[in-house]
């Protein structure tokens, strides 16, 4: 009782000093990149890209073409058959659960991954 | 026909403790909560005055008898909060143990009062937290809480351990206080 802190209390906070850190490291990561993306047109599953594999594919929609931009991760619309563009000024997607839909074209696009940051996205 | 309890002076003890803790879990059930799940735990402080002054054995009554008593009289025995409550008091018990084993068997390496008090924080978190996401909202959501409830047990821990060291010096500055347990 004499001194403040014991040589175990010392261990301790040193340990938890080295925990905690490692629990914002563990639970903070982020729901993670994502190594390959889903393209729909009109409902159905058409593609699998890798998305580490630049380029620029061309997806046939209900309307037209869209094409479509992959490589370093990331996946976006570069030009689509629609009056918004909605789906171009969504921009690069990069996280598991990233979505950029094309609606007048029925062109989807998302991020695949274990652990995704939505579960859906309802526009 | 009556028949007689014989008590022991541990158990008066125990007793006197233990109403101590549930007065202040009681007082402090009535502070606003800035989240979920996070309380200054200031009851604790009995738990570990007594770990610290009387062992590990009657620290585990004080702390169930607690929870139990504590959450009768104020009407959240068997709900939710209950629960939480009583799975973060048994991790932390059980943590309490563990150190009280090392602080025996190796004395040198034996945690004092802020050492204990920043184990019982972080496992009484740990466990609160581990229910909470099990029984009730078992969304992977919950986990990025995690980090943040940790870091505030740990301070919290630390705050309570100061202050059981504090009282503790008074209560041993105090002969009338019986300190050895049988």
């Amino acid at each position: 009782m004499n001194r403040w802190l014991t040589r175990g209390d010392w261990l301790l906070l040193g340990a938890v000093a080295l925990l905690l850190p490692g629990l914002y490291a563990v639970y903070w990561h982020g729901s993670g990149q994502g190594l390959e993306a889903r393209v729909w047109v009109d409902g159905k599953p058409w593609a699998r890209i890798d998305l580490f594999r630049e380029q620029h594919l061309d997806v046939p929609g209900v309307l037209g073409v869209s094409h479509l931009e992959i490589g370093n991760g990331q996946v976006r619309f570069t030009d689509s058959p629609c009056q918004n563009r909605q789906c171009i000024h969504t921009g690069w997607l990069n996280e598991g659960g990233d979505v950029a839909a094309c609606l007048p074209n029925r062109v989807s696009v998302q991020i695949m991954a274990d652990d995704p940051r939505f579960d859906s996205i309802n526009f | 026909m009556t028949q007689l309890i014989q008590t022991t002076r541990d158990d008066h003890l125990i007793a006197w403790f233990t109403a101590l803790a549930i007065t202040i879990h009681i007082a402090e059930s009535a502070l606003p909560s800035p989240l979920p799940g996070v309380k200054p735990g200031l009851a604790n402080v009995i738990t570990l005055i007594v770990l610290c002054r009387y062992g590990w054995r009657m620290a585990v009554w004080v702390a169930l008898l607690r929870v139990l008593i504590g959450s009768v009289l104020l009407g959240t025995f068997l709900s939710p909060t209950f629960f939480l409550s009583l799975s973060g008091a048994l991790a932390s018990v059980a943590i309490l143990g563990l150190g009280w084993a090392v602080s025996r068997a190796v004395p040198g390496w034996a945690p004092g009062p802020l050492g204990f008090g920043l184990l019982a924080a972080l496992a009484h978190m740990t466990g609160q937290f581990w229910a909470a996401y099990t029984l009730f909202i078992p969304h992977p959501a919950l986990l990025h809480l995690f980090p943040v409830l940790m870091t505030l047990a740990a301070v919290l821990g630390i705050v309570s351990g100061v202050l059981t060291r504090s009282v503790l010096a008074r209560l041993n500055s105090n002969p009338s206080i019986p300190t050895i347990s049988t």
